[in-house]
């Protein structure tokens, strides 16, 4: 067990492409650390460069007290799962998770014994003479995990271990690997761009953005402190909502202007200085509730269309328009690219659509106007020149 | 409907024309040492002597300069299979190597190994024997084998194994699991090439066994002959062929039948090495190892 240090490390590769830049991170020993981040952020490329598979341009990589900079694979005491499994098809199962203990010449009776530990732990027991082409998606999966835990590392690297199965295979391998790694305790990074599997498995969440380190955080502070648009965005489904508003002085405190709404904020002091200027306000789906049921009439409330009534069973997604703009800055859009939204682009400028997660008890419908109520100390601002969050010191 | 018999009829009867045309010599090839020499002219071509005369064939082919047939197979396969063992010994690797490394020169020597493909074997002949003469070897088996050995085409058919059908992650989970860069080689990327091995192993073999000019331009002594060569000094010891011998009472007893029989017999081994690796080629190998 160790703890990785990646120590200000870049990646160039030979066609010029900046893929990991400058990135400091420190994961203690035992963590279970997250990269996440949409494709091509640079969390696979960090990921190798632990590994080895990678060369290092510039930084230094430590696993323990070692700089494992020029070490090869083989001598930097970590194991792997790749994305694809990649189970040797010649080898049956046994041998396949023997494979690592036969190169490092454990003795033969130790290896069977470690063998047949990490099949029952992973119920792998039945399968352990057959070739991976005759095992399903989840086997596979179980016997890349298999051959990673046998050998006892001081480090596992995993690569969208899960990204090829389906989606309640998915949740349940989740749980397993989170489990299997706090019982071992040993030191973990995972890769995904799955915001979902971060949330639920990091001990602490590295979100990166094109090669750059956006907030390192345990996932509930991720979620209630984002510390840029970016990373407000990207956690969190159905994601934060983000408006064009504006400031202004109000009485003793400031309120936030969007479109014909105006939400007046006593308790947010922290944005007078930014009265008269634009600002970007996020607001999560759950913090707002339909007004008629949400039983408090002092909130500040908005009013839209209901465009769309999504039931899902503990609650009600319901997506309306408001008259205000939405925020589309540089990571807003590369957000709704990311996951293939292009409406960005289609969109009517001058009526943002908004999504709230309503309780189930709503009665609203499409084509209804709906009053909303908004919990304004949930509330996200953000400059929308830096893209920064804007907050209490 | 009519026209559809008349098509199906049509196109039965061109496949059938192609099939006798290719058929035909080879029936007649097998059947010939059954008979006589003088039965093979008389008698209906593609009728069956008996097998009287296939052992009468055996035993005048076998007498022929004491026993040289016996010799010259055993020749052939000692040159083909010492060639194919040296192909496969470096050709794998280097295929390989020019797929997976990254090193100057690598397009270079790719593009190369495709030339020299492409320029047929008679034509490098002459250079070759040259060579071969400035380092004294014409003559000895060396001679034969070395050349034999160099196999372009067997490079470029692991180079593309590698470069198209190899999850490169295979190669990283095995680096991850402890192997150094020869390990990988031995204990992954070669197990799974299986039907590339077996495809370069009958390509070069079949290559060396067939080739008739370079043992026939550097090979002087008919003792040290493969069968190629072989067949062509029997067939100029046949009084058919070549009516100088057999008119003067000589024991030479080589006459069509022998001849047939002796071509089929060097058929043989290239017929077996065939089924064997048929069956390597079909066996998919990769299913299994990532997700498809």
């Amino acid at each position: 067990m160790a703890r990785v240090e990646f120590d200000d490390v870049s990646k160039v590769f030979a066609d010029g492409t900046r893929a990991v830049d400058k990135l400091d991170l420190q994961i203690t020993d035992g963590e279970f650390m997250v990269l996440v981040g949409p494709s091509g952020c640079g969390k696979t490329t960090a990921l190798r460069m632990v590994a080895g598979l990678e060369d290092i341009s510039d930084g230094v990589v430590r696993i323990g007290e070692r700089v494992v900079n020029d070490l090869t694979p083989k001598r930097r005491d970590i194991a792997m799962v790749f994305q694809s499994y990649a189970l040797y098809p010649h080898l049956s199962v046994r041998d396949n998770i023997a494979f690592p203990l036969k190169i490092a010449k454990v003795p033969k009776a130790e290896i069977g014994r470690r063998v047949d530990e990490a099949a029952r732990i992973l119920d792998l027991e039945p399968y352990l003479k057959r070739k991976p082409r005759a095992l399903s998606g989840g086997q596979r999966q179980r016997v890349a995990m298999g051959r990673a835990i046998v050998r006892q590392p001081a480090v596992f690297l995993m690569d969208e271990p899960l990204s090829n199965l389906d989606a309640k295979l998915r949740v349940q391998m989740r749980a397993d690997i989170k489990k299997i790694q706090s019982k071992l305790g040993v030191t973990s990074i995972y890769v995904t761009h799955d915001q979902v599997e971060a949330m639920t498995m990091g001990d602490r969440v590295a979100v990166m953005r094109k090669g750059e380190l956006q907030q390192v955080a345990p996932p509930q502070e991720l979620y209630d402190r984002p510390v840029n648009l970016f990373v407000a965005g990207f956690i969190g489904s159905p994601a934060m909502n983000m408006l064009e508003a504006r400031v202004e002085r109000a009485g003793g405190g400031v309120a936030v202007v969007l479109g014909d709404a105006r939400l007046e904020l006593s308790d947010h002091p922290w944005l007078a200085p930014y009265d008269g200027q634009a600002i970007v306000l996020g607001i999560r789906p759950e913090d707002m509730e339909d007004a008629a049921i949400a039983g408090d009439d002092v909130g500040p409330r908005l009013r839209g269309r209901v465009e769309l009534r999504e039931a899902l069973g503990a609650d009600v997604l319901v997506h309306f328009a408001v008259a205000a703009r939405p925020a589309v800055t540089e990571d807003v859009r590369e957000l709704a690219e990311d996951v293939g939204d292009d409406r960005l682009r289609s969109q009517d400028a001058a009526a943002a659509t908004l999504v709230g997660r309503f309780s189930p008890r709503t009665r609203v419908v499409e084509g209804d106007t709906v009053e909303v109520s908004v919990d304004r100390n949930a509330l996200h601002f953000f400059d929308p020149q830096t893209g920064l969050a804007i907050r209490a010191r | 409907m009519r026209l559809r018999v008349v098509g199906l009829g049509v196109r039965l009867t061109v496949l059938a024309m192609f099939a006798v045309f290719f058929i035909a010599p080879v029936v007649w090839l097998v059947l010939a040492p059954t008979k006589s020499d003088k039965a093979l002219i008389t008698s209906s071509p593609f009728s069956f002597g008996d097998f009287h005369h296939v052992a009468l064939a055996w035993k005048h082919l076998d007498a022929f300069s004491s026993h040289i047939f016996r010799r010259w197979i055993g020749n052939t396969l000692f040159y083909a299979v010492s060639a194919t063992a040296i192909t496969l010994v470096a050709g794998v690797p280097a295929g390989y190597g020019l797929a997976i490394g990254r090193f100057p020169g690598r397009k270079l020597v790719l593009s190369l190994t495709l030339v020299v493909m492409i320029v047929p074997g008679a034509a490098l002949v002459l250079p070759i024997f040259l060579e071969l003469n400035a380092v004294h070897l014409i003559g000895s088996s060396l001679s034969v084998i070395l050349p034999f050995a160099f196999f372009p085409f067997g490079v470029y058919l692991a180079y593309l194994y590698y470069a198209t059908a190899l999850p490169p992650s295979l190669l990283d989970a095995a680096r991850v699991d402890g192997c150094g860069e020869l390990q990988t080689f031995l204990r992954v990327a070669l197990p799974l090439a299986k039907p590339i091995v077996a495809l370069v192993f009958f390509f070069s073999f079949v290559a060396d066994w067939n080739n008739f000019f370079l043992p026939y331009v550097v090979l002087a002594d008919s003792n040290q002959y493969p069968i190629t060569v072989g067949l062509w000094d029997l067939l100029s010891s046949t009084p058919s062929f070549n009516p100088a011998v057999g008119g003067g009472g000589q024991s030479v007893k080589i006459f069509k039948p022998e001849l047939a029989l002796a071509t089929l017999i060097a058929v043989v081994p290239v017929a077996i090495v065939f089924l064997f690796s048929q069956r390597a080629l079909v066996r998919g190998l990769v299913g299994g190892a990532v997700k498809e």
